[in-house]
């Protein structure tokens, strides 16, 4: 084994393992401080959080809650009058819900142009499980029929989204006779 | 003194050190078999035993037990018969435990491709497989004890004490973990219930890492490193340090795979701060590495051995940074459940274990077969194509980890999830993981570039089976003179104390941190409306375990407002009395699923939406990288396997009363058959007795019970309004 001139003092001369040697360096200390100090931050953090009454998880996420809840009361409640809903005309307002009618999960169900699949029914044709009117369809979407496998979205979309994508649905899709469309499922209305 | 002459068994080291060159190839193309279907899902190819969830626990098991395990076997036949300048204890105890063990291994890629899973990471293997690795490893354990009795060197070297901890730690975590109740042949329930279970399983599963994946390669490292530098171990003294402290730590860390989720706050503490703690005892081993090769930097720049063993202590440092940065609470918040972990993890599998067994190999197969290594440009080629494809398959999963991360928590102004559909922070993400598999691919590139290098060397050199040494005969033991002789020094010549101290060291953190939870009631406050699980549900829990669900979705909603919203309520310690095992997870690549059942809730769908995504998950979500599960409506529940299931669920606690096995089989048709009708109503025909209704009813308990009691959420219920 290779031994410089200078590791011949720190050289632990009967140790030898099938030729290995050791040398007697100390530990460098800059490691010896991350351990003292580790094991101290350590006792520090275990002795607030188990003995002390340092915040657990439960208490940490009703304050989070809690800021929340306040914050968030105004935007949600600010909602619209679910029995008098009024379509928005405005292309600009369609494009928007047309983007959701994409980007959130709706066409998994109703395809990609209305035309209903396997799971939801057409929604371009004019028969309707649930009705047709704004706040028929506002609430559809809002509150879902959990049985019959339509998902509430009031968690994901506000209010205003919702009458946007209500908007789009009502405004866009009749009569458009997209590709593959699904039997008419429902009461027809004309 | 007398010199004795012996032989050391290079024939065992031979057979295993193939054994790791095979099973790694295997390993590694199972690997990217995964990665490709995380990519393109229709690598599934339809058919259960490719699918990914039994896909991936063949890649973990195939790394760490076939790959790592048959790596540190042979470092341990080499190094430790010249450690003690002895022959292996038995021949023929070396025999059992080669062919044992790869009989284990082939018995384990059968098993779990068949769907024979207990559904915990990384010991999904089956009672009957549990037996047999805990016989051959006690076969092992006996052969490195008995070499030890019979040495000739005096003191042990620091490398069998790593050795020595790596087996008997092992051999108490696999037992332990492994204790359960055998409903049928390749079936089994674990003795411990959800949150203990989790807690055992993590305390296992975190000490695999640490005494099968670093201990034992620690030791490795200090017979090879030295050996391959020709230069003498920077610290003596660092080594005893390290050595204690590590394995004292290590065996505590467990619990910060469960930060933020149903688990007492103490526990979580603990795993906290033992973790934190970890820096420098894991470092002492970098260090130790890295300042061996002090004065020798000019060789590494030469040789491609060293080269690999720069890489592999390196990565070994910054894991053993980043491990204990992910278990302070705060990170872990953001870190958990993505592909963050599993970037940390392939950092240390490809680079540590990975490069430091290359570097083995090519350092070994040379000297086995007394020639030089065919060809050293092959070798640094691998070096440099190993390590681009550790850092392509790295980088991205990080980049990816992030992005999903910031996803997953960003809220709008509304105070609604920015992203609520789970599926678009997949989507997002998934070119990182075309990116992934093209870092994988480079490094088997280089594997099989090794591999044609060493099958050049064997061909062209001679095999040394018996190779010849000398030394004399040890000494009898002489008492400790406190003067020419420490005390550490004293025990490095008592094997048996030095064992029991060892065994001490590894046993206390499991013990403080289980007994309490299991034996302490207060740990776990009981909810009344939680029921255990009808028939139809268990079979279907059952269905759900096989085909490896877990391994893509967690059932664990932490207390944050971005997973309340969601998921629904967050996940409480009572709610997992009847989980034998526990399902937690450890990976979201889709949407957590601890509510499902909640009718009314945010991730509740109907039975018609669960048939048309098992059938073709792309329908209802297209973009989604779930594979298909078709045979789920073809095949039948075993129904005359339910009784035993019963039984034995009745034994590890759940209460099911005396003799409900009798009624379980009509009980869950009847409920089974008003699964198959409601499909039904939506023109789909799937008879009662099949596997898919089993699992739908399972999905629709799931979370159900606590809602009962204590209703979800209100402040978006249109009930309030």
């Amino acid at each position: 084994m290779e031994i410089k001139d200078n590791e011949r003092k720190v050289l632990i001369e009967d140790h030898d393992y099938d030729g290995i040697k050791e040398l007697d360096n100390k530990p460098p200390p800059w490691l010896m401080w991350v351990f003292y100090l580790t094991v101290l931050w350590s006792a520090g953090y275990f002795g607030y959080y188990v003995f002390f009454g340092g915040p657990n998880q439960a208490t940490e996420y009703s304050k989070e809650m809690a800021i929340v809840d306040s914050s968030k009361t105004d935007s949600l409640t600010k909602g619209l009058d679910e029995n008098n809903i009024v379509l928005l005309k405005d292309e600009k307002d369609l494009v928007a819900g047309a983007e959701l009618f994409k980007s959130k999960i709706c066409f998994t169900c109703h395809g990609n142009n209305g035309e209903g699949n396997n799971i939801g029914p057409n929604l371009t044709d004019n028969a309707w499980i649930h009705g047709n009117k704004p706040n028929e369809v506002f609430k559809t979407i809002k509150y879902g029929f959990i049985t019959k496998g339509m998902l509430p979205y009031k968690d994901q979309l506000s209010d205003q989204q919702i009458l946007e994508l209500a908007s789009y649905i009502l405004i866009k899709f009749k009569g458009s006779n997209p590709a593959n469309a699904k039997a008419p499922q429902g009461t027809v209305i004309n | 003194m007398e010199q004795q002459t012996f032989y050391y068994d290079n024939k065992i080291v031979k057979l295993f050190a193939y054994a790791t060159i095979l099973w790694a190839a295997v390993a590694l193309l199972v690997g990217i078999l995964a990665a490709l279907q995380m990519a393109f899902p229709i690598l599934n190819f339809g058919i259960e035993f490719t699918s990914f969830g039994r896909i991936r626990p063949i890649h973990t098991n195939a790394i760490i037990f076939a790959f790592v395990g048959n790596g540190i076997f042979t470092g341990v036949y080499y190094s430790t018969q010249r450690l003690l300048k002895a022959r292996m204890f038995s021949d023929l105890f070396s025999k059992i435990h080669f062919w044992g063990w790869q009989l284990i291994i082939v018995c384990a890629a059968l098993t779990l491709a068949a769907g024979y899973t207990t559904g915990k990471e990384y010991a999904e293997l089956e009672w009957p497989v549990d037996i047999m690795i805990a016989l051959v490893w006690v076969v092992f354990g006996a052969n490195v004890i008995g070499t030890i009795i019979k040495r000739r060197v005096k003191h042990l070297y620091v490398s069998i004490w790593f050795y020595v901890a790596s087996i008997l730690a092992v051999a108490m975590l696999h037992i332990v973990n492994s204790i359960e109740m055998p409903a049928s042949f390749l079936k089994s329930y674990p003795f411990y219930a959800g949150v203990q279970d989790a807690l055992v399983q993590w305390w296992y599963g975190h000490n695999a890492v640490a005494f099968f994946l670093t201990t034992p390669y620690l030791g490795l490292m200090y017979y090879f490193l030295p050996k391959m530098a020709n230069r003498p171990v920077y610290s003596y003294r660092l080594s005893i340090i390290h050595f204690w402290s590590l394995i004292f730590i290590y065996i505590w860390s467990g619990p910060h795979h469960l930060l933020y989720q149903a688990m007492p706050d103490w526990i979580q503490s603990l795993g906290v701060v033992f973790s934190v703690m970890l820096i420098a005892p894991s470092w002492g081993g970098m260090i130790n590495g890295l300042l061996t090769l002090r004065g020798a930097w000019d060789k590494v720049r030469e040789s491609p051995i060293l080269k690999f063993m720069v890489v592999a202590i390196t990565a070994y440092g910054m894991s053993t940074f980043e491990g204990p940065l992910l278990s302070i609470k705060s990170i872990n918040a953001i870190s958990h459940f993505t592909d963050w972990t599993i970037a940390h993890a392939h950092v240390g599998a490809l680079a540590w274990n990975g490069f430091l067994t290359f570097a083995m190999l090519y350092w070994l197969i040379p000297r086995l077969f007394n020639i030089e290594l065919f060809s050293k440009k092959l070798a640094n080629f691998h070096f440099w194509i190993g390590t681009l494809g550790i850092l392509l398959w790295a980088v991205p999963m990080y980049w990816a980890s992030f992005i999903q991360i910031l996803m997953w928590k960003e809220f709008n102004a509304e105070g609604t999830l920015a992203y609520p559909n789970f599926l678009q922070t997949v989507t997002q993400i998934n070119p990182f993981y075309y990116t992934r598999v093209i870092g994988g691919s480079l490094y088997l590139v280089g594997f099989l570039v090794m591999v044609y290098n060493l099958i050049k060397t064997i061909k062209a050199g001679k095999f040394v089976s018996e190779e010849e040494a000398t030394a004399p005969a040890l000494e009898k033991s002489e008492k400790r003179s406190a003067l020419s002789e420490t005390a550490h020094r004293w025990l490095e010549r008592k094997p048996v104390r030095f064992a029991i101290y060892i065994f001490i060291a590894v046993a206390i953190g499991g013990a403080i941190e289980v007994i309490p939870l299991i034996v302490v009631k207060s740990n776990i406050p009981t909810i009344a409306s939680v029921k255990p699980y009808t028939p139809l549900e268990l079979e279907g829990r059952d269905i759900y375990i096989k085909e490896g669900c877990y391994n893509c979705h967690s059932q664990m909603v932490r207390p944050f407002r971005s997973e309340t919203e969601r998921y629904g309520e967050y996940s409480k310690v009572g709610e997992f009395v009847y989980d034998h095992p526990f399902q937690f997870g450890s990976k979201r690549t889709g949407p957590d699923l601890a509510r499902t059942g909640v009718v009314g809730g945010k991730m509740y769908k109907p039975a018609m939406w669960h048939y048309n995504h098992m059938m073709n998950p792309q329908t209802t979500s297209q973009g989604s990288n779930m594979p298909a599960y078709p045979w789920l409506a073809e095949k039948d529940i075993d129904l005359d396997g339910t009784a035993a299931k019963i039984n034995a669920m009745r034994t590890v606690g759940v209460p099911y009363p005396e003799g409900y096995e009798l009624k379980a089989k009509a009980d869950l048709l009847a409920q089974a058959q008003l699964i198959s009708d409601e499909l039904k109503a939506v023109q789909i025909n799937v008879a009662p007795n099949k596997e898919l209704i089993a699992l739908i009813a399972y999905l629709h308990k799931l979370g159900k019970d606590i809602s009962i009691q204590n209703v979800i959420d209100t402040t978006s219920n249109p009930v309030k309004k």
